[in-house]
């Protein structure tokens, strides 16, 4: 899966787009991965091009918000679309993973 | 309108493979019925966790059928599997998802049945001739 991205002063900005299923999940969770680098000092998945995640998608974020936990790297999410926004709600991801409403606000407030 | 696909196992395939053809049969009734973009997203959700369910969870002995059917209502759309897999309630699976667990001890088990019972109203199962029968609507802007 394509993920563009952009590293400014230790902040690490991920951008992924189109759908995350079951039928691309594995190959998300790897192009996550292969886009961390031991230099980050925070991570910022920018989720404004993703409209439609599953519960297999939903196991990739929290197997990355889990990694970088175990480092203690800061990490959110930001710019929901309203049907990942659902997700996250009814999952209950939005208490264990820091959501803001765009990228200027994860940026100015992620620590 | 309302229209069938059948879904057959293949063994040895990754259950994924099912997906591209689900998503595309939804996106045909969508586009023939004017789906509103909400509803063909929680239609599209609704059917990959239900029959990745039914294909992955060890439950694909004597399986040979899954059938989707799909009709449009107003601003919603019915949903009704049926499948001759070992008889499977997931209405009544089990642990609820463990949605309150802190991050190191969050596991994703059980969220995909959990998203569709929160997601879906009027659900219902039964087993019946051998089979399991599930139905549920989904709807658009709730």
């Amino acid at each position: 899966m394509e993920l563009a991205q952009e590293r400014n002063a230790g902040t690490n900005v991920i951008r992924p787009a189109g759908r995350v299923d079951g039928s691309n999940s594995a190959d998300f969770h790897e192009s996550l991965m292969a886009a961390l680098s031991g230099d980050d000092n925070r991570v910022i998945l920018d989720m404004g091009g993703i409209d439609y995640i599953s519960s297999a998608g939903l196991r990739v974020l929290l197997l990355l918000a889990q990694h970088l936990g175990g480092s203690s790297t800061p990490f959110a999410v930001c710019s929901l679309a309203a049907s990942v926004d659902e997700v996250f709600r009814i999952s209950g991801f939005n208490q264990i993973i820091t959501v803001f409403g765009t990228l200027d606000e994860a940026k100015a407030q992620l620590a | 309108m309302r229209r069938s696909l059948n879904i057959t196992p293949v063994p040895g395939a990754a259950a994924a493979e099912a997906l591209p053809r689900i998503v595309a049969f939804v996106e045909e009734m969508a586009e023939l019925d004017d789906w509103a973009p909400d509803l063909v997203l929680r239609s599209n959700l609704i059917l990959e966790e239900l029959i990745l369910n039914t294909l992955t969870h060890g439950r694909t002995t004597g399986l040979s059928d899954i059938e989707i059917t799909l009709e449009s209502g107003e601003n919603s759309v019915a949903i009704t599997l049926v499948d001759d897999g070992a008889a499977f309630d997931p209405l009544s699976d089990g642990l609820p998802a463990n949605t309150d667990l802190p991050l190191q001890e969050r596991s994703i088990g059980g969220l995909g049945l959990h998203l569709v019972r929160s997601m879906a109203e009027d659900l219902a199962y039964r087993h019946a001739d051998g089979k399991n029968h599930l139905t549920l609507v989904a709807r658009s802007g709730v």
